[in-house]
């Protein structure tokens, strides 16, 4: 079977200003929603809020997380503490445009609060449902304490009475789960009646409320960023060992190019920067080298056997002979990521995202840039007169 | 069959064995990360005023060698606080050479003095910077120990804003649990002190030689046992170099062949060492390591920059110092509050549609190759299936953590694996177009393919290495896993399949097609 007809002579370096043009106007883009838009960071990149949630019975996870779409976040990470069927850990960050941690935090965890009442449907003080009543599960110790006094119970009664259930309160889960357990606390009988009427228990609890710092912080970056500028001084350095040094250049050219498309996309459609969207970077920048080598192992070919040639038709022969192959390998890594980006489920979906750009443009500038920046660069890459 | 490619089928079939030897039961030998899994949820507190106690017994020192470099003449100059120290008992005269002397070298410290006395206080917003830069510092150590030991999924985030002095760590599933949180918690605090007396049986006896109470400058330190024996020593307070100016700390052995730990010192470290040792030639230093003593040694000469700490370690205890000095000490003490296990932040949904994602992906890919190359596709798929098997046992070989995206990687590196046999079989097209019989286009196809199939895999292979050697957590992970996919792919593509084409071919004595 055969992609493409026999020998291709598509003449590519005639068409390298219109996509140089082309790619510019992408870059450019990119460039304006930065300065006037930047990245959207996801919690890996700024931080967020970590709540430690407690139920009074334990749920699926994936009740919890419809909960928190509902308010914006289904994207939260949420953990089961292993060994108790109730208690999780919920990690998330409210997009209120914020600049400060704290500021988002307020808000974050009334989002927690607010799934989980109206979209969880478990009741707390916070809730609508709750009326007047006090909720036995989450009041301070003051207000406790005021409410007994003011309800007629004696200074010394309201402090023992608050202590007994607030001890109560310091179980395994944090929470009362039954009403039998008041009963038979040894509350007195009058205090009892009085929680029945104008209390109620909570659903659940946080138990821990707490700001996290970014995942990727600033000394995380820096180290990131100087990996990757070695990386590329390395790579540079074994072109220009087994090609030219302006292979090399052009190469590199081409990945920054791949990089700022791919980043371009990621601005103007607002995907959340993640670790797996660096990774999936990094994984381009793999892709794109394997790409443009395929591409000039074949320009070295032809180098020796086309001596009287003039650049652009060793250039143009080069990326015609290797087409075939560069459209069929790019053709399987799209099939295997496509299936990746249909299938895999909100988790791995910005992944494929960015790989899918990421390829399809890594493809286009191994055949339209990679040789295109050899021509500009005639002189080097010939190393004689165009004659 | 010839003799060299029967060698070639048992090479093959023994790197398959020994992977699927490697990571089977698949379920155990994996090693899945936090989202697939879950693992441990560890909250550190970092004890910030340690921190600020290292640096004022240090200023102590400074201030010592200052006074008498200039010849005041002074009675003590000792911590009082954990952020405050005093001088004592110069001279009336000397009031105004002091002043200027503390105000030109102590920019940090509010100080009140009089005709007797000074007392310097660490200026509050100096504290919490510094308090600050603990934490820091304490966040890339502990995030340095955690990839050194090759968990390479693990996150560290500080906990609180400001003024919060805890970090999170989360960790995958790790063999040995325990060690590793001693690991990161062990401050692998080792500083050099000056021996003023010793060895001494008992505190008694240490107290009695300077007359009832050890004086305010020093401290009476516990020998590690070993060498040493149950032995106590006086030693000056104050450090003489401190474990952060500690450089390359590596295993080797002392001269009675016990592991031992060598390790150079950075300049700072260099010149202050040299210094101390010129000035005490035949006294006594103390190696202490978490306030424990390891080694007592008279200097013999001047000291520079390699030195060696004997002790009685085991090969593990020397390994895991050699970790935790080479991943900088933390600058100070650090207590776990909460330990808690945690389950998988993925749900069992995300995790199976993941799966079956990569399934789906994988067997559009092995459809194509069939249908475009066909016969030739059969061989590349048996490649492509080798390859898997290969990725996983080396996966497993290099303990690589296994995320959903890991998998989604994988999926993707075999998409590009199959570039090795595209690559060879676009040649082989290309020789036969040209008019070349079959199996010589096969010969050739292999032949010209592979410069351009490792010129291109060395390249990225060359960038791996250097995310690997210079990144860190993720970063570091998924550079293994880059690497593992190329060299399995190159073995695959350029190894295996010729074999599977040689074992298809070779015998037939007249070849006119094949099937690609």
């Amino acid at each position: 079977m055969r992609m493409l007809k026999k020998d291709t002579k598509i003449d590519f370096m005639s068409m390298r200003w219109l996509a140089f043009a082309g790619s510019g106007l992408i870059i450019l883009t990119g460039i304006f929603f930065f300065i006037t838009r930047g990245f959207n960071l996801g919690i890996d990149f700024t931080g967020g809020t970590m709540v430690e949630v407690s139920l009074v019975k334990g749920l699926p996870i994936s009740e919890l997380r419809a909960g928190l779409s509902q308010v914006g976040m289904g994207d939260a990470v949420i953990q089961k503490v292993e060994g108790s069927d109730q208690k999780y850990f919920i990690k998330a960050m409210q997009k209120t445009g914020q600049v400060s941690l704290e500021e988002d935090h307020e808000q974050t965890v009334a989002a927690f609060r607010r799934a989980l009442n109206e979209h969880v449907g478990l009741v707390d003080h916070s809730s609508d449902a709750a009326g007047n009543k006090l909720d036995i599960n989450n009041v301070s110790e003051k207000t406790l304490i005021d409410f007994f006094v003011k309800e007629g119970l004696s200074e010394e009664d309201a402090a023992t009475s608050t202590e007994i259930l607030l001890d109560m309160r310091k179980n395994e889960v944090g929470l009362i789960t039954d009403f039998a357990q008041i009963e038979n606390s040894g509350l007195k009988k009058r205090v009892i009646t009085l929680l029945k009427e104008k209390g109620f228990l909570g659903d659940y609890t946080f138990l821990n409320v707490e700001i996290v710092g970014p995942q990727v912080g600033k000394d995380l970056r820096v180290k990131t960023t100087l990996a990757a500028v070695w990386a590329l001084i390395g790579m540079l350095i074994y072109i220009g060992f087994r090609f030219k040094f302006i292979f090399g250049i052009s190469a590199l050219v081409t990945l920054f190019h791949d990089v700022l498309v791919m980043l371009t996309f990621l601005l103007v459609f607002r995907i959340e920067m993640s670790l797996q969207v660096v990774a999936a970077i990094l994984t381009i920048i793999g892709y794109s080298l394997n790409d443009t080598i395929v591409i000039f192992d074949r320009v070295r070919d032809n180098l020796q056997l086309m001596k009287k040639d003039k650049a652009e038709d060793i250039l143009n022969a080069s990326v015609n002979q290797t087409l075939s192959r560069t459209i069929v390998t790019s053709g399987t890594t799209l099939l295997a990521v496509l299936a990746l980006y249909l299938f895999g489920g909100e988790v791995i979906h910005t992944f494929a995202y960015t790989l899918i750009i990421g390829i399809v443009f890594g493809t286009y500038s191994s055949i339209f840039q990679s040789c295109a920046w050899l021509k500009i660069f005639e002189s080097a890459f010939l190393g004689r007169k165009n004659g | 069959m010839s003799r060299s490619l029967l060698w070639k089928i048992l090479l093959i079939v023994g790197v398959l064995a020994y992977s699927v030897f490697t990571f089977t039961p698949i379920g155990e030998k994996v090693k899945l990360g936090l989202d697939l899994k879950g693992g441990m949820h560890l909250v550190l507190e970092v004890q910030t005023k340690d921190a600020i106690k290292i640096n004022t017994d240090q200023q102590v020192i400074t201030l010592r060698g200052l006074l008498k470099d200039s010849s005041i003449g002074f009675e003590s100059v000792r911590a009082t606080a954990v952020n405050r120290f005093e001088v004592l008992g110069y001279s009336a005269d000397m009031q105004q050479r002091v002043r200027d002397l503390l105000d030109d070298e102590f920019p940090d410290w509010s100080r009140s003095i009089d005709d007797q006395s000074a007392v310097l206080t660490l200026k509050p917003n100096i504290q919490q910077r510094m308090e600050d830069q603990a934490i820091e510092k304490a966040m890339e150590t502990v995030r340095n120990r955690v990839d050194e030991y090759g968990v390479a999924e693990a996150a560290v985030q500080k906990v609180g804003i400001g003024s919060g002095n805890k970090i999170l760590v989360l960790l995958p599933g790790v063999d040995d649990q325990k060690r590793v949180k001693e690991l990161i918690k062990s401050t692998a605090m080792l500083e050099f002190k000056h021996v003023e007396a010793g060895p001494f049986q008992s505190e008694e006896e240490a107290k009695s030689n300077y007359g009832g109470t050890i004086p305010e400058d020093m401290t009476l330190y516990r020998s590690a046992g070993g060498r040493l024996g149950k032995a106590l020593y006086v030693l000056q307070a104050a450090t003489v170099v401190p474990g952060k100016d500690v450089r390359n700390a590596a295993r080797s052995m002392d001269q009675y062949g016990g592991p031992a730990v060598s390790f150079t010192l950075n300049n700072q470290g260099q010149s202050k060492m040299e210094k101390y040792s010129a000035a005490n030639i035949g006294q006594r230093m103390a190696i202490v390591l978490d306030n424990r003593i390891e080694s007592v040694a008279t200097i013999e000469s001047v000291l520079n920059y390699n030195i060696q700490i004997t002790g009685t370690f085991t090969v593990q205890e020397v390994d895991d110092l050699v970790l935790t000095l080479r991943s900088g000490a933390l600058p100070a003490s650090m207590k776990y509050l909460e330990t808690r296990s945690i389950g998988p932040s993925l749900g069992a949904d995300s995790i199976r549609k993941g799966i079956i994602a990569s399934q789906i992906g994988l067997a559009l890919v092995v459809l194509f190759m069939l249908i475009y190359y066909r016969g030739a596709g059969i061989n590349s798929v048996v490649a492509l299936l080798f390859n898997i098997i290969i990725l996983l046992g080396v996966m497993v070989a290099f303990k690589a953590t296994l995320t959903l995206p890991g998998i989604a990687g994988i999926v993707l590196t075999i998409g590009m694996s199959v570039d090795a046999n595209v690559l060879i079989f676009e040649r082989i097209k290309e020789e036969l177009r040209a008019g070349k019989v079959p199996k010589m286009a096969i010969e050739q196809g292999f032949g010209k393919a592979f410069s351009t199939i490792m010129d291109a895999n060395i390249t990225t292979i060359i960038t791996a290495l250097f995310l690997f050697q210079f990144g860190t957590g993720p970063i570091k992970g998924f550079a293994v896993t880059l690497m593992i996919g190329i060299v399995a792919s190159m073995f695959t593509a350029i190894f295996v399949s010729r074999v599977i084409f040689d074992l298809t071919y070779g015998r037939r004595k007249k070849l006119d097609k094949i099937s690609i």
